[in-house]
């Protein structure tokens, strides 16, 4: 099957390849890395990869009535709720580097004082 | 061409998500993370959604980037060895289940699939607008969306002030 035809079904083969493979790179940066910044760009990356995946195959709605147009609108909630995420994460990390002198995420091992 | 702007918005996105996942200093991925960011807002204009292709450039190219180059600079270094033999074993375990999962679920999706509705050059800005004030669309997450911002906001300057005192 070739991954990009001119027209029709096998396109979305393409997007699908590039959005599996955003996802399994997001999740082996959230496994390897111990920094939490990067746990955090792992999960960027997940969120945008799962953005893409809506936008790509709610171009091939198949029945339901939904349109091209649903699968846009679940990817500008994904990008809302990724701003939020990244703002509250951000400052969740420099508390932690606050209260422990490292952001390594298996470092810390308490939650009160 | 439409083949070509897809090949090379798709390696944008892959290279810099592949360089986010190797590269050994935490700056250099983050500007890796603008590569990859940049590759996936080409992809949506493929799609022929405008609309959300300027949203990824402003909110998470412009926004989201400056936030974690912001987190790097508050942060201290990462002080932790790195190097690529040390990656073979959970990059086999990661992306061997992965990619068996997407092969079984794209064989069962694609005989499911219609064909494409055409890339039109229409903006969407508009359609999305009208769909996110209409009452029985999207108003409610609409609405709730603010309050989620607002909510954000306020923790997050809450979260990362300076406490005096101890």
């Amino acid at each position: 099957m070739p991954l990009l035809a001119a027209e029709g079904v096998s396109h979305l083969g393409g997007y699908f390849f590039i959005s599996s493979a955003m996802f399994v790179l997001g999740i082996f940066t959230m496994v390897t890395r111990r920094n939490a910044i990067y746990v955090l760009m792992g999960a960027e990356l997940i969120l945008n990869a799962a953005a893409l995946n809506f936008v790509a195959f709610a171009r091939h709605h198949g029945g339901g009535g939904g349109t091209a147009l649903d699968g846009q609108m679940f990817a500008v909630f994904i990008i809302i709720l990724a701003a939020a995420e990244a703002a509250v994460a951000l400052g969740i990390v420099l508390q932690l580097y606050h209260h422990f002198p490292t952001i390594d995420v298996t470092k810390p091992d308490r939650l009160g004082d | 061409m439409d083949a070509f702007m897809f090949w090379f918005f798709g390696g944008c996105a892959l290279a810099g998500a592949a360089l986010v996942a190797l590269m050994p200093k935490l700056v250099h991925s983050a500007f890796a993370l603008v590569l990859s960011l940049l590759g996936v807002a080409g992809l949506y204009w493929t799609l022929g959604a405008d609309f959300l292709g300027g949203v990824q450039l402003l909110v998470y190219v412009g926004g989201i980037t400056i936030l974690f180059i912001y987190g790097i600079m508050l942060t201290p270094r990462d002080a932790t060895r790195w190097s690529l033999g040390s990656l073979v074993a959970p990059g086999v375990l990661v992306a061997v289940p992965v990619a068996v999962l997407m092969s079984v679920a794209w064989k069962g999706l694609e005989a499911a699939l219609k064909p494409a509705a055409p890339v039109t050059s229409a903006p969407t800005t508009d359609a999305i607008g009208s769909a996110l004030l209409m009452r029985d669309q999207y108003l409610i997450p609409f609405e709730l969306s603010s309050l989620v911002l607002l909510a954000a906001l306020v923790g997050s300057v809450y979260l990362a002030r300076r406490r005096r005192g101890g």
